[in-house]
């Protein structure tokens, strides 16, 4: 494949670079932390697919208004940057509640395309607003972990924020999975999502179950977007791009998998980092997104670890 | 609320009448337009000034048979798209290489971007085949986000201009034979409306109303195209595809033809589209066509009124003027705000949310409500 590809000279592939075990080391530490960041807006795709069966093409907006709020609290109000990310956490989970309530809940939650329609437009809504708050300039964000490499091997680095933004993701995924399993709320919260009409049968308040799920998504988006900007710079378009990257590895997770989510983030983040490196294919990153959303979809449309849905027809 | 006027019936004389008064109304509209506003119209409303030319129109115009496609595969088939753009995109980019490239005119390139963009959506309508609903709108989403570096890349950014995006050389010079000129002399010895005409044209105008002509001829055929395809047999299997697709199927649809086929038209419409915009524009740029357009040409469409033809003109219309209106509005009436820049998307962002809401079938749906209070239109009973 990558020998047709470069003979095709679409592609500018140096064995030097094949060869070389320290940035192929190097590549697979960034592409963890990178992954690992798609990995946590993925599981707040995941949380609201599970419980509405929709995908939210907003959540990106809620994590870009969630960072832009940690900007807020670290670099304006002065607040250490992890106590900043939780109040932002907070915040954009009330928010998100908020945003639920009055744009989600008064539609019929098993018409999917309008309420798919409608977070279309809070993505255009949300995005503007924080345009045009804080306008367009760019700025950086500090990042919650220490610079610099405890770990080295010539050019690979094992940073800190590759280790941190790892460790984030798993927490996040060990709590999630603590919260659903072992509480009331989360129990309520699997019944809607198993089966909204018997959860609401059984007297589960279905909108509120529903609302927690939205901030809880918000606060875990929030917090995916505090790990990914500090490598990047914050302005109003940078959650896109992540927002591509962590539907496809949504989607090869399987969209109702909180565990597909993150081994499809880190999957993808790998994907990414490896492919643009040995390929050259800077302008290319995206189509990896882009790709690996059709291929799933073509070949396993559950993604590696999703449920089937069986349709009564 | 007005006189009631007396119920007639469909198909008889006076609702034909009434039907050619409309569309006579509609062409006389339609072509004094370019006329008046070609001297850039700004009116004052609420102490704000707003400038108006005859650009912004011939865009709207773009738009229209942009979400015209779109309604194809989306409004009347049932598969949402989120990345109409890219068939727009490649359609104006064709278009744009073709002229600089080859030399050919606008108009003939359509003869490779119909029949190209064709067969692209075809292609893009196989794997479609498999996916459905809300993932093929993730798919589309996300394709809709790459155009931009496909155009960026390396080796085609010679080709297509890179991030810096093409200037297209030929300029679109009104024909010797085509009467504007007589015709902006005549309307403006009509006594009293005529004075609202400029009594000549400068050379740019010209141009401007030659080419908003040729959009709206371009527009009217892309209309008329679809609206026949779509009143016969295939549109009648799209909507029951969109409608019921296990239905359709017992009922001898094949599925898989009808809902690949449109994709190919649809794509095939939005290429027009891209050739429109370009005309209209003279340059293309890889962001121009990239996710925020697919994602209004959706708004448009669901503001507009999806699985409707007037749809796509108020759609297009919509998603032209609103931003239009706020980017120009230095203060709301009774505040101090200004609504520059990113306010103009929030606005249709929240249009949309409105509409799903309180209008399902988008203003297509308000104005034939309210024409059928107005105009009562008595169905012809069956047989006799």
């Amino acid at each position: 494949m990558v020998a047709l590809a470069s003979a095709l000279g679409v592609f500018d592939v140096s064995l030097d670079k094949l060869s070389n075990g320290e940035l192929w080391l190097a590549q697979v530490f960034r592409g963890l932390s990178d992954g690992a960041t798609y990995a946590s807006v993925a599981l707040a795709l995941v949380m609201i697919y599970k419980s509405t069966g929709f995908i939210n093409f907003a959540q990106g907006s809620l994590a870009l208004l969630g960072v832009y709020l940690v900007y807020v609290f670290s670099v304006e109000q002065g607040l250490p940057v992890a106590v900043a990310v939780v109040c932002a956490m907070v915040a954009s989970a009330l928010v998100a509640m908020f945003v639920e309530r009055v744009f989600i809940r008064p539609f019929p939650p098993d018409h999917v395309l309008p309420l798919v329609i409608v977070t279309l437009g809070l993505l255009l809504i949300i995005d503007s607003a924080v345009g045009i708050v804080w306008g367009f300039r760019t700025r950086s964000l500090p990042s919650m972990f220490p610079t610099g490499a405890p770990i080295e091997w010539g050019i690979a680095q094992l940073t800190w924020r590759t280790i941190g933004n790892l460790g984030t993701v798993f927490a996040v995924v060990g709590l999630l999975y603590l919260l659903l399993s072992r509480t009331k709320v989360g129990l309520a919260f699997r019944a809607v999502s198993s089966n909204l009409e018997s959860a609401r049968l059984v007297g589960i308040r279905v909108g509120p179950t529903l609302g927690f799920g939205w901030a809880l998504a918000a606060a875990i988006g929030t917090l995916g977007g505090a790990l990914v900007v500090p490598d990047l710079l914050l302005e109003p378009s940078i959650m896109l791009r992540v927002l591509i990257f962590s539907l496809a590895a949504a989607a090869l997770g399987g969209l109702d998998s909180l565990v597909g989510a993150v081994i499809g983030g880190l999957v993808v983040g790998l994907a990414r980092n490896l492919l643009v490196t040995f390929l050259d294919l800077s302008e290319l990153a995206l189509a990896t997104a882009v790709a690996v959303i059709l291929v799933v979809l073509l070949v396993r449309p559950t993604g590696l670890f999703g449920s089937t849905r069986v349709e009564r027809v | 609320m007005a006189a009631k006027m007396s119920v007639v019936a469909a198909g008889s004389r006076r609702h034909r009448q009434r039907q050619i008064i409309g569309w006579a109304l509609f062409a006389l509209v339609v072509v004094l337009i370019p006329f008046l506003i070609a001297d850039t119209y700004s009116p004052t409303i609420f102490g704000n000034r707003y400038t108006f030319g005859l650009g912004n129109l011939s865009q709207a115009i773009g738009l229209m048979v942009a979400i015209l496609g779109l309604n194809i595969a989306t409004g009347y088939s049932g598969q949402l798209s989120l990345g109409h753009s890219f068939f727009v995109g490649s359609g104006a980019y064709l278009t744009a290489v073709l002229v600089n490239e080859f030399h050919w005119s606008y108009v003939s390139t359509l003869g490779v971007v119909v029949p190209g963009l064709f067969v692209f959506g075809v292609l893009f309508g196989v794997p479609a085949l498999r996916i459905q609903g809300l993932y093929l709108g993730l798919l589309t989403f996300a394709v809709a986000a790459v155009f931009p570096s496909i155009i960026r890349l390396d080796n085609v950014a010679d080709r297509t201009g890179g991030s810096n995006g093409l200037l297209i050389d030929s300029d679109l010079v009104a024909p010797t034979w085509a009467p504007i000129e007589k015709v902006t002399e005549w309307l403006h010895a009509i006594p009293g409306v005529g004075s609202r005409v400029p009594d000549g044209l400068t050379v740019r105008q010209e141009e401007a109303v030659y080419k908003y002509f040729l959009l709206v001829i371009v527009a009217l055929v892309c209309f008329w195209l679809v609206r026949n395809i779509l009143a016969g047999r295939v549109g009648r299997a799209l909507v029951a595809i969109r409608d019921n697709p296990l239905g359709a199927a017992a009922n001898g649809v094949n599925l898989a033809a009808y809902k690949t086929l449109s994709f190919g038209i649809s794509a095939a419409v939005g290429g027009v589209a891209g050739t429109m915009l370009a005309m209209h524009s003279g340059f293309v740029g890889p962001d121009e066509f990239g996710f925020s357009m697919a994602i209004l040409l959706i708004v448009g469409l669901i503001v507009g009124g999806s699985g409707t033809l007037h749809g796509a003109v108020a759609g297009g219309l919509a998603i032209q003027f609103v931003p239009h209106w706020s980017s120009q509005t230095q203060t709301l009436p009774g505040t101090d705000v200004a609504l520059e820049g990113p306010y103009g998307t929030a606005i249709l962002g929240g249009l949309l949310i409105v509409i799903i809401f309180a209008l399902p079938g988008g203003a297509a749906h308000g104005f034939r409500k309210i024409k059928a209070r107005l105009m009562p239109v008595a169905p012809q009973p069956p047989g006799g």
